[in-house]
């Protein structure tokens, strides 16, 4: 019987499932098991980065005495205590390890892949092998990072910035910070194939009807991210390639100063390298998380996104506009007074695009009918600390507050706020929305609430202590913050800001309690579409089969069509799937249709449907 | 053997430290603490030009900050399940006029506001290097950073740099109260920056390249000098001190220091020469 998505149908293989446990779980080509790969993978290393976190947090409140218990493990050879050599390492490798270890993976490398062929309709994405290398190439730079601690003189102390010439040879000497920087070269390399991947799919593989205004906002957020990806993570890698060369061959891209021999570089032209990426970065860290928000909002509020359009737009200008900020992170390198007023008209018109998002959400959930779901408390509280760390970001895009602010706790607070905190909320929020995608069943409701309340507590108070300490003057990545006189009485609210970090990792128990039992004991199968939502992921089974989609979907309505008078009447519920037509009716086919004619059918096999 | 040699290239600043040790002046009391949460003591004559504008934004903040959990708590507790949800996409020309007026009101008043005044302020003084540079009455001082300290440098009655009778200091940089300052600053190894937030200003001090950093303090006392680029493991005691002095203190000071550092001047000592042409600005 001839569907009318055959054209589509034969395009996209349903593939058979894997038997062996390899193929299976290993080496798969299969988007969702990749997704849960990364999953693990980037939960693993936040709980690194956590615990570093935690030893940082320790020092400040009590510099120089011995870390409880795990001092013995973790710095023995110092009889407990973090010396100045370890803390900078810490620092450094914390930042390093959390954005592109963790946070890359997690929201990008699981929800991207988890999210992006289901919401769009598609069978996998547009390249299954590249997927997977992606993956495995990104579990050898996580290798390089491990590898890192263990080698003479420990692993990358320069910071996270790895401003040369301190990450040369004479001021970081050792293989640690070398193969810190190759693994960051590395996993740029995975981050690129997974852009590729993403771009290409979103591109190519939308589902019939999937116009670009009835993508869900996930998946702006997930394509933007993409292509910021592709276009600014191969500025990194070079800029990597030659510190590389600076530290194993001897030549002087960044060297000055009395280091340098013959022909003196720049230190100044790898800011330049790092931070026409680094500010993009900082976005393709958010950009997903706006677009989980997005989503989530009008989902659990019953309502339509305020304005779509407006925030689609919202989250593009941003994109653009991020490549053109970046200067603001160098302010105080003597920059061209004319370049740094232009970097500062810049930086300033792109917080415009963000009240624009910011509104949209307030809009969605005023007059709407608010299900305080687990994972809209993470988006409202992902919105709060935002909101907070967005707003903050204003004294710091303007010259000459930041002459006082720049490299003050302060700034370490607002980017907390903005790529670590609200990354973190959205970023649990997706795992607690998509679990059921993922393994089938809903995650243990009460333990997730107290995760949340934990975590959104415990994220305020470090990062607001944070701006506290910054705004009075405290610089930061101080082994002993209290050295100097405008300092000397922080103590106390940097103990204070120690312990609500210790409570935030206190509450990240629930989670650990809830993940294991939930993935590994299962709670009781929930049901298709738990949360009564349209978006295509939720018209195919939990867990989802293999080639997710029998029948590639036909699109019908945009993805926020809640509470619809019409469908309410008709359907006799609030919601509206993306694959329903309000009439009953089957959906038809939107026309022209270009896909599949002018290809040959050697690349599409026909559905199975003894599989279902 | 290296730190050997390294000593003996620093001995002139032995010598430097030595003669401030020896001066009858009373620098050595302990610098003013701070209380609280407020920025440090602002000692400087424009210094209150940015701690205003941190405030007033921060003021502006926290009144955004809060419409937006009203809103949200509004809709969390009265638009609740209880509460039907509005059909509204909310794509109508009124409603997208109203969300980009509120953002353009938000951008002019907020943003609008740290832009003027940045520009104002920046062209006035904070980046005004060529007036300070033109102006006699300003004091120019040359700094070398290095791990982990500050080298310090003053033309001398000569008033030509790298010369003998430069006046060297090592952590110590004296100012006269109520003069302009313009720091020229360098590193000779890696990335530092020259920190000094009693009077709200801060530059990195870069291998290869020479920055220009300007201020005027209108008290006389004690205040530190703080390195804010991360530059190693001793990078927390990379600490200098600032003292600004009377005028007749300051040249008393003056004299006496390129007095003593023309003593120890060593024309073989290569690495003690430091010093650059002033750059003009």
């Amino acid at each position: 019987m001839a569907a009318p998505t055959d054209a589509y149908n034969q395009l996209q293989a349903v593939h058979h499932p894997p038997t062996s446990f390899i193929a299976k779980y290993i080496w798969s080509g299969d988007h969702k098991v990749i997704a849960k790969q990364f999953l693990w993978g980037g939960l693993i290393f936040l709980l690194l980065g956590g615990l570093q976190a935690m030893f940082i947090r320790w020092q400040w409140a009590y510099p120089g005495q011995p870390v409880p218990v795990l001092g013995q493990v973790f710095f023995s050879d110092s009889g407990g205590v973090i010396t100045p050599g370890h803390y900078t390492s810490l620092f450094t490798s914390h930042g390093l390890i959390m954005i592109f270890w963790a946070i890359t993976p997690m929201m990008i490398g699981a929800f991207g892949n988890l999210t992006i062929p289901l919401m769009i309709g598609a069978r996998d994405m547009a390249f299954p092998l590249l997927n997977t290398l992606s993956f495995w190439t990104w579990v050898l730079s996580g290798l390089m990072v491990l590898g890192s601690f263990m080698v003479p003189y420990g692993t990358a102390a320069a910071g996270w910035t790895t401003y040369p010439p301190l990450s040369g040879n004479a001021g970081t000497p050792g293989w640690g910070q070398s193969l810190f920087v190759l693994a960051i070269f590395t996993t740029g390399t995975a981050t690129i194939m997974g852009g590729v991947n993403y771009v290409t799919t979103v591109i190519r593989l939308r589902a019939p009807g999937m116009t670009w205004d009835r993508l869900p906002l996930t998946v702006w957020g997930q394509f933007l991210t993409a292509i910021l990806n592709v276009l600014f993570v191969p500025v990194l890698a070079g800029g990597g390639i030659l510190l590389l060369l600076d530290r194993w061959f001897g030549t002087s891209f960044y060297v000055a100063g009395a280091l340098a021999g013959e022909g003196a570089g720049d230190p100044i032209l790898f800011q330049h390298l790092f931070w026409i990426f680094g500010h993009p970065e900082v976005y393709i860290l958010i950009l997903p998380a706006w677009g989980f928000v997005g989503d989530f909002v009008s989902f659990f509020s019953r309502k339509p996104a305020y304005w779509y359009k407006g925030s689609v737009w919202a989250m593009t200008a941003v994109s653009i506009m991020s490549a053109v900020v970046y200067g603001h992170h160098m302010y105080t390198t003597g920059m061209a007074p004319l370049l740094g007023k232009s970097f500062m008209m810049l930086t300033l018109i792109i917080s415009v695009p963000a009240e624009l998002l910011f509104l949209n959400w307030l809009h969605t959930m005023y007059h709407g009918s608010m299900r305080k779901t687990v994972p809209m408390m993470f988006a409202l509280g992902t919105i709060f600390v935002f909101g907070s760390g967005g707003l903050t970001g204003l004294p710091l895009a303007t010259i000459s507050t930041d002459l006082y602010l720049h490299a003050t706790m302060f700034v370490v607070g607002h980017f907390h706020l903005t790529m670590a905190s609200a990354a973190f909320l959205a970023t649990f929020g997706a795992i607690y929305f998509w679990f059921p995608k993922m393994f089938g069943c809903l995650m243990n409701d009460r333990l997730a609430r107290w995760h949340f309340w934990f975590s959104f507590i415990g994220l305020n108070g470090v990062f607001i202590g944070q701006l506290i300490s910054g705004y009075a003057g405290q610089p930061r990545r101080l082994y002993d913050p209290f050295q100097y006189a405008f300092t000397e009485h922080l103590l106390g609210i940097n103990q204070v800001t120690s312990y609500f970090a210790f409570f935030l990792a206190f509450g990240q128990i629930f989670f650990v309690i809830n993940w294991f039992t939930s993935v590994f004991k299962k709670n009781p199968e929930c049901e298709q579409n738990p949360w009564q939502v349209g978006t295509l992921e939720w018209s195919v089974a939990n867990p989802t089969p293999v080639y997710n989609f029998l029948q590639i979907p036909i699109v019908t309505c945009g993805p926020h069509e809640y509470s619809n008078p019409e469908c309410i009447e008709k359907l006799g519920k609030d919601w509206q799937g993306q694959w329903e037509t309000l009439d009953g009716s089957d959906p038809e086919l939107p026309e022209p249709v270009s896909t599949g004619h002018h290809h040959h059918d050697d690349h599409g096999a026909e559905p199975h449907a003894s599989e279902e | 053997m290296d730190l050997l040699k390294r000593l003996q290239h620093r001995w002139y600043q032995l010598v430097a430290a030595l003669v401030l040790y020896g001066m009858p002046l009373d620098v050595f009391a302990a610098v003013e603490k701070e209380t609280g949460y407020d920025m440090p003591r602002d000692v400087s004559l424009d210094g209150h030009r940015i701690t205003w504008l941190i405030n007033i934004t921060m003021w502006f903040l926290v009144v955004l900050f809060v419409i937006m959990v009203i809103w949200m708590a509004i809709a969390m507790f009265k638009h609740d399940e209880s509460h039907p949800a509005e059909y509204d996409h909310g794509d109508a020309g009124k409603q997208i006029a109203v969300a980009l007026s509120i953002s353009g009101v938000i951008f002019l008043v907020v943003d609008g506001n740290l832009y003027v005044n940045a520009m104002i302020d920046l062209d006035e003084v904070f980046w005004n290097f060529g007036e300070y540079d033109d102006n006699p009455e300003t004091i120019k001082i040359e700094v070398n950073a290095h791990q982990w300290a500050w080298d310090g440098r003053y033309a001398g009655p000569d008033g030509k740099w790298n010369t003998q009778d430069d006046a060297i200091t090592l952590n110590d940089i004296r100012v006269p109260v109520n003069r302009p300052v313009l720091v020229q600053l360098t590193s000779s190894d890696v990335i530092h920056a020259f920190n000094l937030p009693n009077m709200r200003v801060k530059t990195d001090a870069v291998p290869g390249t020479v920055s220009p950093l300007v201020f005027q303090a209108k008290e006389t006392g004690e205040f530190d000098i703080a390195c804010a680029e991360h530059c190693g493991a001793f990078h927390y005691k990379m600490k200098g001190k600032l003292t600004v002095l009377s005028q007749e203190d300051y040249d008393l000071w003056l004299n006496e220091v390129s007095h003593q550092s023309s003593l120890a001047y060593n024309p073989d000592d290569t690495d003690a020469h430091w010093g650059w042409p002033w750059k003009e600005l």
